[in-house]
């Protein structure tokens, strides 16, 4: 860790501290796991999504896939994530994030077409990323389509069939345990 | 007309976005940048407050707008950094307070791998564990070791004056050496049956003497010290249990019952994005699926049920009538053989030795596990034929099988109670002398104590015989030999509520012959402790994880309830055997007092006059009586608390789905109005979240950003 840290410069060190959720030991973690992942050691590289989901923590992750997607900054969006994207992923996922940080995240993170709404799709996607993507694991049809139509029953207030933000926000805002579940700690 | 309609409403409606972006005007920290840096958070923040941390953005923007930061206002971290620091510090002594926790990491590791469920029960257990040994703690402290310290070494008793033992020479009688010579296996006999050489010791009640010692002014009163030691001892474990079921209900009624969330709760935030490795991930992916299957199953039998024509309704509440009926026939047939089967090993147990006596010494033991396994079973099939829902068979079968566990350890003591007392009748012949059957219990209470040890020493060794003979071999048979049986039977699947119950079971035991076996809660911490480990091998090792999982919070609230009604059993026995059936002459402690509790009444006599006024005064009605009226009006009192708390809840709730329904119709309204007024493309297209994507950082903010839902009804402009 001391090696790792004389790569890292203090000022960075604070800005990072200040612009994330994480602390100076959770940043030169990351720093350290992130410099195992890539093959030189410079902060602008990217590093293919494929060596970030070698990581224990997301390797078994149904979600893992979008997860970069929606942390990665580069242009093609293919996954790929620079060391500040990864920052930015611990820190959502992070002890001390707020509510509205982990939800809007959790929000883009489930919305698999990137159209900004959760409609039918993305919420049979969802679902069978929860149970299962196998034959054997996946609900039936008739179970999917009564699941969706009771999630939309629910949470779908302007009954324009898809679940915008704020509605997925207004959900989340009464469990008050998801803040405790969304959390990837290194 | 319509464009000026139009005009005025264009004017207007940019206005209103104009003025609502102008009332977050501070927001827009870089006018250059996407506009819409303002979140979800509220819209009253100041400014200077909203870190760049909170900024759900890349980090190249966040770099950005804290540079703005500091041109527009020097950032004071001191406030955040001291806040920081002490967040700290909390961490830190937290991590430091867990460590003493035993077994925090195991169990971690359960529940990781195998879900709440079954984490629940080690943990429950864990709470039995040191509430047994703190029990040991407190009876060594203020029984035992004085005991040893004060035991006079030829041990006679000494007889207090004014008791009348004229023609009670018989009843003094306390023969408790063995009668045959000792066969070279009696020494096993003896230990796994608590008799012979065992029963004279420290384990049991007849060893210890009425000694009251004194010395230097100081004196201590053993018998006084046992009753009240007992008492103290059922007292802290009742706290211990209210305090555990407090923290539970608290949880409980914050959460507002589990079954309340709805589905997209559940899908939402069910996911757990710690859990690493496939095992747990598919674990997981199990529980969520079998759960969800679970609640849309019920759903659809709701409805079915609610389809079901008034004919076929009274013909399924007939069947289950039916059904409860032969599972209360079961029960009673149970209760009679355990009854039986004590009264005979009362009996006959003291005239044969060797392996046949054992057997007939534990045969109470054998009837009561034997019960224990073969009615919940039966019932279980029953509860097939009941057709109702999965959750509520569970709870009904779980019901059932506390009280088949718990009246059975009723119905034997109640046994062993009318074979001592000769069934309450004080004038039978075997009872009119010592006014207890002292022909066939020379020393009652240490039967009684004997009869609770093998009762949990016979548990401990079904469950140990079980883990070895049955539960390895099927692992090993089914991951060896792949034909079509094993893989039908497949590998255990570790069931929480029978283990919670077999737990309870134990305890209630252990509560029961405390009296009379001073050491029980010590044996017990071993037992349970054996257990923990045995049990935790077996889950790695045999077991796969559960697709049907046992939902832990209101679990723990219902082991706790039902080890209070085990505690309640034990204390009605307490109380009897304390103030009702005549000590032992020739044993014990309390040889020569009328009942147990009379030492209390004549310890108080040796005190002060004024101390024993005080006692008077407390005991008599005039105290007594005004006491309960008081703490009847307090408990009424707090009940209309409890009652109003639960109506605003109730309240609070309404207004959630009130406020959603206003959204509704707000969002109609503006759905409607729109319409009507004709919005044209390009205002549409702000709302168009595809449009803007390009636009902006390649992750920008999606447009739900924009004024929402959440902002409409503030507006003063409509």
């Amino acid at each position: 860790m001391g090696g790792a840290a004389s790569q890292l410069p203090k000022e960075m060190v604070s800005e990072y501290q200040e612009l994330t959720f994480l602390t100076k030991q959770e940043i030169l973690l990351a720093h350290k796991r992130f410099s195992e992942l890539q093959d030189r050691d410079s902060l602008s590289s990217r590093v293919p999504m494929e060596k970030i989901l070698t990581m224990p923590e997301l390797k078994s992750n149904p979600f893992r896939r979008r997860i970069c997607h929606v942390f990665s900054t580069s242009e093609p969006n293919d996954g790929s994530l620079t060391f500040e994207d990864f920052l930015d992923l611990l820190s959502a996922f992070s002890d001390s994030a707020t509510l509205e940080i982990k939800s809007h995240y959790a929000f883009r993170i489930f919305d698999f077409d990137d159209d900004g709404t959760l409609d039918a799709g993305d919420l049979e996607k969802l679902v069978n990323c929860l149970t299962g993507d196998t034959d054997e694991t996946r609900l039936n049809p008739e179970e999917m389509r009564q699941l969706i139509k009771n999630i939309l029953e629910e949470s779908d207030i302007d009954k324009d069939g898809t679940v915008n933000l704020s509605e997925f926000q207004h959900v989340i805002s009464r469990s008050p345990d998801f803040v405790s579940s969304f959390k990837i700690v290194l | 007309m319509v464009t000026h309609l139009g005009a005025t409403r264009d004017r207007g409606y940019h206005g209103y976005q104009q003025s609502l972006r102008s009332r977050r005007g501070p927001s827009r920290m870089s006018r250059d940048g996407p506009p819409h840096l303002d979140l979800a958070s509220s819209e009253d923040e100041d400014p200077p407050s909203r870190t760049p941390q909170k900024l759900a953005m890349p980090m190249g923007i966040k770099k950005a707008v804290r540079q703005l930061q500091h041109m527009q206002v020097p950032v004071s971290s001191k406030r955040t950094r001291h806040s920081r620091a002490l967040k700290h510090f909390y961490a830190e002594a937290k991590e430091t307070l867990a460590i003493l926790i035993p077994w925090r990491k195991a169990i971690h590791k359960i529940g990781g791998h195998f879900g709440g469920g079954v984490q629940s029960y080690f943990v429950f257990l864990r709470f039995l564990v040191v509430l047994n040994f703190l029990s040991f703690l407190l009876i060594a402290g203020f029984v035992l070791i004085p005991s040893v310290v004060l035991s006079s070494p030829n041990n006679t008793p000494s007889i207090p004056n004014g008791t009348n033992i004229t023609g009670k020479e018989l009843c003094m009688k306390y023969d408790h050496s063995p009668e045959v010579l000792p066969v070279f296996y009696t020494f096993f006999l003896d230990l796994l049956s608590g008799t012979g050489f065992m029963e004279y010791t420290y384990l049991f009640y007849g060893y210890y003497s009425n000694t009251v010692a004194e010395s230097k002014g100081v004196s201590y009163n053993v018998p006084l010290a046992y009753l009240l030691t007992a008492s103290f001892y059922f007292l802290f474990c009742l706290v211990c249990i209210i305090l555990r079921m407090g923290n539970v209900v608290r949880v409980l009624v914050t959460t507002g019952s589990g079954g309340e969330r709805g589905y997209s709760a559940r899908v939402f935030t069910d996911w757990d994005y710690g859990l690493q490795g496939d095992r747990a991930t598919g674990l997981k992916q199990n529980t969520i699926r079998y759960r969800l299957q679970v609640d849309l199953e019920e759903d659809r039998i709701r409805l079915r049920a609610a389809s079901l024509s008034p004919g076929q309704t009274v013909g399924l509440y007939a069947l289950r009538a039916l059904l409860n009926l032969v599972v209360i026939a079961l029960i009673i047939a149970a209760f009679f053989g355990i009854a039986e089967a004590t009264s005979f090993s009362q009996r006959e147990a003291v005239k044969w030795t060797g392996v046949v006596g054992l057997l007939l010494e534990f045969l109470p033991s054998i009837v009561i596990t034997a019960s224990n396994f073969v009615v919940p079973f039966l019932c279980d099939q029953i509860a097939r034929l009941e057709k109702l829902s999965p959750s509520t068979t569970v709870i009904v079968a779980l019901l059932r099988a506390v009280f088949l566990r718990l009246v059975s350890l009723g119905v034997l003591l109640f046994t062993l109670w009318s074979q001592i007392t000769c069934s309450g009748k004080a004038d039978d012949t075997d009872c009119k002398i010592c006014r207890y059957n002292s022909a066939q219990y020379q020393c009652w209470e240490s039967r009684v104590g004997q009869e609770m040890y093998k009762l949990t020493l016979f548990d401990f060794l079904t469950t140990m015989v079980l883990l070895v003979l049955v539960e390895f071999p099927r692992r090993l048979l089914v991951d060896h030999c792949s034909c079509k049986l094993t893989r039908w039977v497949g590998r255990q699947e570790f069931l929480v509520p029978p283990n919670v119950l077999a737990l309870v079971y134990g305890q209630t035991v252990v509560w029961t012959g405390a009296l009379f076996c001073p050491l029980l809660p010590l044996i017990n911490t071993i037992k349970f402790f054996i257990i923990f480990h045995c049990k935790k091998a077996t889950l790695f090792q045999n077991c796969r994880p559960a697709i049907k999982s046992f939902r832990s919070t209101s679990s723990n609230f219902f082991f706790c309830l039902v080890l209070l009604f085990g505690w309640i059993l034990s204390t009605v026995v307490l109380i009897y055997s304390m103030a009702e059936i005549h000590p032992s002459f020739g044993c014990g402690p309390f040889r020569f007092s009328p009942t147990m509790w009379s030492v209390i009444q004549a310890s108080i006599d040796n005190l002060t006059k004024t101390t024993q006024d005080f006692f008077n005064i407390i005991g008599s009605l005039a105290f007594c009586v005004p006491l309960f009226l008081l703490s009847c009006v307090v408990l009424s009192y707090v009940a209309a608390l409890a009652s109003v708390y639960g109506k605003s809840v109730a309240i609070l709730r309404e207004q959630i789905k009130q406020d959603g329904r206003d959204k509704q119709f707000l969002v109609k309204q503006i759905k409607d109005l729109t319409r009507i007024l004709g919005v044209p493309k390009h205002e549409e297209d702000q709302y168009d979240p595809g449009a803007s994507w390009g636009d902006h950082h390649a992750s920008a903010s999606p447009p739900q950003y924009l004024p929402n839902v959440h902002s409409f009804p503030s507006a003063s402009h409509y």
